[in-house]
This record gives C-alpha cells, structure tokens and sequence, in this order.
C-alpha cells in the first residue's frame, strides 16, 4: 500500500480544463489541413419514400464540387448503428424518415457544398407513412422495417401479478407519456477524414466511442480496422447522442472517393432534425400493495417508439423493463417492453437509458398510493426499497453497497428542512415537494462490456496510462490519472491520460451506460497494481526482503530507511519502462429471454432526489425553487467531477420535466434553441446540494462504482411528483409547460 | 457570388487590415480568416452564446454581426482574455470551481460575464444569471458557472479568494 497523500477523494481540477479556458482545446472544427474541403449531406424531405431515381450530373458541375457521392460509391458495407447496425450510410433503394440521408457532396466551401445539394435530382416515389407508434402496431399499418413494425420485445417475468392484483388492497394503474427530446450537446457533430497516404485513413472525431468509429468506417470501405486510425478531439458533449459514427462515415467516405482530406460538420437545425433522440414512451404501469404499504405485484407495458431503424432500442426497451421495479423489491413482476418502427426520426441512447422514462411512471404511482395509504411518500419507499438481502426485478441480490434506504432517511431530513419553504408562497401560487428515487444497473444491460488498460511507469516515476474510454466532458481521464497515481504512490500530476486515439490506447467499448468508473477504472487499477507488482518483485530481489515490506513511493522503493530510486532500480535491470495491461469485465450472468431473470451487471447505483416547486395557478408555469440531491458512487474518486455530473443530470431532468419536446409534423419543426428550449442560467435553482453516500463497492476500483446516468434518471419524476402535489392532480405527461398545467388547473367547459 | 469590403479593426490588441466578403460573419471572420478558433459555433443563429464575443467592450453573438461591422471597432475574444500568458482570473475561477466540463460553452461564458464584470464589479447573483441566461450549457448545471463568476469578482475587486 503506498504512503502518499490519497488520491482518491480529492476534488482535482480536470487536466484539460486550462486548455478550454483559454480557448486552445481542439474540436473537430477547429482543425484544418491542407488542401481540405467541405461536406455536405442531402438528406431526404419525406418521411416514407422509394427513390426512383438519383441524378447528379447537374451537381457535379456546380463550381467547387470535387465529389457528388451516393450509396453506390460505397466500397464496402452500407449500414452502420451503435449496436444493432440497420442504419444505411446512405440510402439506395427507400428513405424512411425526415433526414435520411440520400447523397454527399464535397465542394471547396461550405456555400459550394450547400449550392451543390441544390441541385441533386432525387425522384422520389412518396409512399404512406406511419407516425404513431399505437397506430404502427396496428395490422395494417405501413411497414417501416421488412420485417414488421415491432424491432424488438423484452420481458420480465416473475411470480403471479394476476393473483396478486386480485387479493392486494389497493390496485392503481395509469398510462403515461414521455416525449421525443434532444440531447442538444453544445458542439454539433463533426468530422475531418484524410487518406494517410499509405492506404488508410485517419478521422478526427467528436465521439463517445473512437474504436466504434474505427470499426464502421473500416466496415464502410472495405478496409482492415488497422489500416483506420481514429484520433478523438476534444468533444463538446455527447449525453448518448454521438454513439453512431454517422458524420465520420460521411467525411471518410468522402475523403476517400475525393482524395482531399474532407471536413463535414452538421448544422444545428440539421442535427435536430436527423440525428437520434429519446425515444419517446407511451407506459401502461399498475401497482398493488397491501395496507401495510408493502408493493405486491408491479404490471408495466413501455412501448418506446424507436423511429426509423433500431440502433439501440432493442438495449433501451431491455433497461426499462428489467428497471420497471426501480430501487423496490416487488414480488411478483409482469413487465413488457416494445421498441416500435415508426417513419420518424430514430431514437437511440440518451442520458438515462429508459430508465428516466420508467422511473417517471414508476414514482407517480408510487406517490399516489402513499396517498391512497395515507403513508408518508419517503416511508413508504423506505418499507419497499431494495437492500443486500432482497433480489432486484431481474432475481440478482446485490451483496453489497445497497445505501438506498439510508439515502431515504437522508431524505426524509431534508425533506423537513424545506418544509417551511412551503408556507411561503406568494398570493396566487402553490407550492408543493416531491420525491423521486431510481436505480440503475452500472454497465450495458444486455452483453457486458470489457475494458482494456495498459499503464507504463517511466524511470522518472512518471506515469502514462492508454486507456481508450474517452472522456467527453465528465472527466474520465482526470479520474483515470487519480486511480494510477493511488495505485503506484505517485502524484496525479505526473499521470499522462491518453484516451483518445485507436492508435496508442486500446478499446474500452463506449463512453456510455455510466460505465468507465467502474469498468475503464478498475482495467486501469488492475494493469497499475501489476506494474507496481514487478516493480517491488525487482527491488525486493535486491534488497534482499520480502515484496510486502516495500513501498512505493513518489518514485521510490522505501525499504524500512532504505530508499532506492525508481531510476536507479531501473537501470540495474536495464528497463527504461516497465508496462503492463490488464482487462476487466464485470461479473454477470446473461438474462433468461423467457423471465428476463439474470445478473446483468456487477453493481448498481442509487438515486435520490427532492424538489420543491411553485406553480402560478394564473399561468400554469411550474418552477423549481430547491433541489436536493443524494447519489450512490460507492466510493467517490473526484468529488468536483462527481457533483459536476449531478447538477448537469438535474438541470437536464428539469428541462425534461419542464419544458423539452421535440415537434413532428412529418419531420423535426422545432429544430432550433429558440423554439427547442433546454434550461439556462435562470431555469436552475439558486443551489443544488450535493451528497454522496459513500457505502463503498467490494468490486470497484477502491471502492467505486461509478453512478452518471443516476444525477439524471429520478429528476423529472421527482419535479412531477412536486407539481401533482401543487396542483391536486396527478401528472401522467411531459413535460409540464406552463399550458398543460393551466389546462389541467382550468380544463375545458363542456359547452351546452 | 460576394462581393468585399476593406475593414480595419483591432482584435485582441493587433491591428488588421482585411478585405472581407459582405456576407461574411464576425464568427467566420475570427474563426476561418484569422483562425482564433477559441470562439465556438454552435448554432449560428444567435441562440446559444457559444460565439460571444466583445466588440468595443459589449458581448455580442459574433455569428450575428457581419465583419463590415466591426470596422473601426476593437474586438476581444478568449485568446484576448490571458495577457502574457497569465490566465484571467475568470479562467482561473473556471478551473478552481470545476465549471469547465465539455468545455464548448466555456469560451463565450466567459466573454459574458467579462462584459457583466467590466460594468458591475459587485454583481449579485441574479444579475450573473441574467447576463449569461444567453450562453447555454447542457453539461454543468450553470451552478459551478455562476459561483465561478462571483469568486472571479471578488479576486478583480481586490479580494483573496482564490
């Protein structure tokens, strides 16, 4: 064990953050190469159609145009997508929604570029949409996908929720919606492509999975992933939403076609409209419990509609399902899950993961029958909240760091502290606190995912860590650097991150599913724990002691008063850097496609939230006026970094909550931040307060375990359960604008 | 097909002669021209801040001001910020306060509330939030963003906090 002062548990400053202070953090456009021209994609005006025909004589002829490409100038395979790749690069025979992408031009300016899309000829055979996905299970319904509207289906199945319902003393049920929403990362997607000039490519990306990207654009051109080499830049934000390489396939295709490195970066009303979102959820939950408040039996229905193509919806719709009985033991369980086709824009990851959509109709439910019981919301989720002793939905008793109930009791005390707040509200205005409480699995919910880390110790004692989870704003890296420095007694300023190049780090799987802490953290921990192994096997040798007497120390071996360097030992045994790797895969057991019964994960993360919120009944405009937070991260690693993702994940949640939705009429309206409104400086209470209740996990790195998605999951659950408490009527819809809730404060006269 | 027009302007402290198209934006003008790549698009129709920049010492959305306009004018983007290579103390606060994540908001962020604290040196709360409810975050929350700015203020005002 070495001697240093921790580093974990210590608030450091991210290593980039100076870089984009001063403004000299690179994004993918902020690069330019020689001889470099711009892309551009057309992208399809409706929602369902067959191309007849694709003609782009006339564009090529534009002035400036060095490329006009369409699905046939495509080498290798036509399909990408994060997991399931049903997505063409560009599509040859049928678009299937609003922003299909048809052709791609590279011109010497963005303005030729945009001239030249003008004048591809596409004709067009309009075929019948379907927008709805109610109407898309329907047997006549327009088939979007060959194979059927439904893309997929997961189950959970457990005891006798009929018999359960029918002997219960209180049965509610409701349906609920949630909406299509943006993840509105600040940075567009982007890419730049170049021919390396020895027959692969190179493709600088803004990116939650730079090997993902690897991957697809050797797919697209036919080549050996070796021969693609992915260089992630800064990126500027991702929340799930830059998992499919699409922008990096256009710019590499077209370098590639072109034979000039190509720039291609998306417009904002281009990313509204094309790029995937949430999916949208239409939830059909019922509950029962007996009079002592203990939840019997749980039926819920998720039909999710996923758009055009899959992508991850088959993952999504599995992660509500096995997370329909959130952080609650209930005994008998009949969850469904459907991710419905529809001609509209896919849906695929965002922050959360189905679990926000659950959660919302979860808690509700929950808050209406601690009413109908006349229990205490809180005390009645502490009576039902899972422990180390009570499987979860899926059958799996988490043995450890299982703070839940204990977080509720912290919750219960805040909850009094704000009780005054509530006696003070103004002349005309209601206001009312709400709970919301979630749990998720750490790490993909249907195959575990592995991580891979190669830590090297250099004579000098510093460290270079090539771990290729790439940080994209949340502060892995920063997080990385503090678990080496901790496992070899060194200082984490002499720790070198390198996550973002395929080149020098190898494949961790994404940035995603709250993952890295627990996955990309404990690799990174287990290859340092190995260098540290050899380095005091070889002083122990000469030393003439046992390797258990030795510790390591900023760079040197201590040796009871005995010290020898690391240069020196170095030296002796010719090393000039002793490197090692070590991969993790959490421990799991697949889940029974029959009961979805299984171990899908190596630990899961508990959250906790309060809000108070005042609604002006002249209005309807709900508003949060406090916000309290308790988390589950195991043992935190950077506290400034863990708090960071807490008040992004409220402040998204509000904007959840409260105020996004994404328009459809055939395709995106609202494409842009003023008629897509997301929460600003004044939308967010006066303070957050963050608490992490440390009850550390056996399994991760010093305890870790991670909890990203979990700053976000119970938010707009918590903030509805608020505004149902304000106003007297249960919420069943998002997001509460100021004229749904007016509408339900003041509803309709029935006319004579 | 553009046409241009002759521009002089003080950017940052240097002093440039440019010819640049008439529809040509400030934001492309620092961006592609000159490239100070500090500056951020984002949305490039005045909405998210990214691209704030101080044209004679008010912050502007520079993907809504045309180069010709900012002839005769002194421009201050986010290289401008550290002089001599010593951070301002807004960065600094940025840093210390974990209120830089992703980053892409940072750079107009910043410029904004340099404009708010050139006007008003003692700023409450309310008026930070008011003076950066234009520059959008979707990563940190605005909490750390706006203790950030207020702990910057006391350092400008001659205070310790560091």
């Amino acid at each position: 064990m070495s001697q240093a002062p921790s580093a974990i548990g210590r608030p450091l400053p991210r290593q980039d953050a100076l870089a984009k202070v001063a403004g000299k953090a690179r994004y993918v456009d902020d690069l330019a190469l020689p001889g470099m021209v711009h892309g551009k994609a057309l992208r399809s005006p409706h929602p369902h159609a067959r191309i007849r025909s694709i003609n782009t004589a006339k564009a090529r002829a534009c002035p400036g145009v060095v490329a006009v490409l369409t699905a046939q100038d495509i080498p290798g395979a036509n399909s990408i997508g994060p997991i399931i790749k049903d997505q063409p690069v560009l599509c040859s025979d049928v678009v299937r929604y609003v922003g299909d992408p048809v052709a791609l031009v590279a011109a010497e300016t963005e303005a030729a570029a945009e001239a030249a899309l003008a004048r591809i000829e596409v004709d067009y055979e309009i075929l019948e949409p379907v927008l709805d996905p109610i109407r898309a299970l329907e047997r006549d319904a327009p088939a979007v996908q060959p194979n059927g509207n439904i893309g997929s289906h997961f189950k959970v199945r457990r005891g006798d929720v009929q018999k359960a319902f029918s002997e219960a003393a209180v049965v509610i049920q409701r349906r609920f919606f949630t909406p299509r929403i943006e993840h509105a990362y600040m940075e567009p997607e982007a890419a730049l492509a170049a021919a390396d000039g020895e027959g692969g490519i190179v493709v600088y990306s803004s990116t939650q999975y730079a090997h993902r990207d690897r991957e697809e654009v050797s797919r697209m051109l036919g080549l050996p992933q070796s021969r693609v080499r992915v260089r992630q830049m800064t990126t500027g934000g991702g929340f799930g939403g830059k998992l499919s390489p699409h922008a990096q396939c256009y710019a590499a295709l077209l370098a590639w076609k072109s034979g000039r490195p190509v720039k291609l970066r998306y417009r904002r009303d281009e990313s509204m409209i094309a790029s995937y979102k949430r999916h949208p959820y239409v939830t059909d939950m019922k509950l029962a419990a007996g009079r002592d408040g203990k939840i019997v039996a749980i039926e819920a229905t998720f039909v999710g509609d996923t758009g055009a193509y899959l992508l991850e919806g088959r993952a999504v719709i599995t992660k509500s399902v096995t997370h329909a009985a959130g952080p609650y033991f209930i005994p008998n369980i009949k969850a469904d899950g459907y991710a419905v086709y529809t001609n509209t824009v896919p849906c695929g990851a965002f922050r959360g993961y189905g679990v926000p959509q659950a959660a919302f109709a979860l808690e509700s439910l929950m808050d209406e029958l601690a009413g109908r019981l006349a229990i205490d919301p809180i005390e009645l989720r502490i009576r039902n909240g899972l422990d180390t002793t009570c499987p979860t939905s899926t059958g799996q008793i988490l043995r450890a760091s299982v703070p839940f109930k204990q977080m509720l009791g912290r919750a219960k005390v805040a909850a009094e502290s704000l009780r005054p707040l509530l006696q003070q509200a103004p002349e005309g205005r209601r206001r009312a606190i709400g709970v919301g409480c979630s749990t998720r699995s750490i790490g993909s919910i249907r195959t575990p995912s592995r991580s891979t880390a190669v830590v090297s110790l250099h004579r000098d004692g510093s460290i270079t860590v090539a771990c290729g989870s790439v940080d994209i704003g949340q502060g892995s890296d920063i997080m990385m650097a503090q678990v080496a420095a901790e496992e070899l007694g060194a200082s984490v300023e002499r720790v070198e991150v390198i996550s973002n190049d395929t080149a020098i780090a190898p494949d961790c799987e994404s940035t995603s599913a709250s993952r890295v802490t627990y996955v990309s953290g404990n690799a990174v921990r287990m290859a340092a724990a190995k260098v540290r192994a050899r380095v005091l096997g070889l002083a122990a040798q000469d030393l003439g002691c046992a390797p258990g007497d030795l510790k390591l120390m900023d760079g040197v071996v201590l040796y009871r008063e005995q010290g020898m360097s690391l240069a020196q030992l170095f030296a002796k045994h010719t090393f000039h850097i002793i490197t090692d790797i070590a991969e993790f895969i959490p421990d799991t057991s697949p889940l029974d496609p029959e009961t979805g019964q299984g171990s899908p994960a190596g630990t899961y993360s508990f959250s906790v939230h309060l809000a108070l919120v005042e609604v002006d009944q002249g209005t309807g405009q709900p508003r949060v006026l406090r916000y309290i937070t308790f988390s589950d991260a195991g043992r935190t690693i950077n506290p400034m970094t863990a708090a960071g993702q807490v008040h992004g994940g409220v402040a998204m949640g509000i904007g959840y909550a409260l105020m996004e939705q994404l328009h459809l009429d055939q395709g995106v309206t609202n494409s842009s931040f003023a008629t897509y409104l997301i929460p600003t400086a004044l939308d967010i209470p006066q303070e957050v307060p963050v608490e992490f209740v440390e009850d550390p996990e056996p399994t991760g790195p010093f305890g870790a375990k991670g909890f990203a998605e979990g700053s976000l999951d119970p938010a707009a659950a918590a903030i509805a359960n608020a505004v149902s408490n304000a106003i007297g009527i249960r919420i069943e819809r998002l997001p509460m604008t100021g004229e749904r809730i007016y509408e339900l404060l003041h509803p309709p006269q029935p006319s004579l | 097909m553009s046409e241009f027009g002759k521009i002089r302007a003080t950017i940052n402290g240097q002093t440039y002669d440019l010819s640049v198209a008439l529809n040509e934006t400030l934001l492309e003008l620092l961006r592609y021209r000159l490239a100070l790549t500090g500056t951020k698009s984002g949305c490039e129709t005045g909405d998210c801040g990214a691209c704030t920049v101080l044209v004679s010492g008010k912050a502007v959305n520079s993907c809504l001001v045309l180069a010709v306009e900012i002839d005769g004018a002194s421009v201050t983007t986010i290289e401008g910020l550290s002089a001599g290579g010593e951070l301002h103390p807004l960065q600094q606060a940025f840093i210390d306060h974990g209120a830089v994540q992703c980053g892409f908001c940072a750079p107009g962020i910043i410029m904004a509330a340099k404009s708010l604290l050139d006007e008003e040196p003692r700023p409450s709360e309310e008026e930070i939030r008011t003076a950066i409810a234009g520059n959008l975050c979707r990563c940190t929350g605005y909490l750390s963003i706006v203790k950030a700015i207020a702990a910057a203020a006391e350092v400008l005002r001659g205070g310790d906090k560091r």
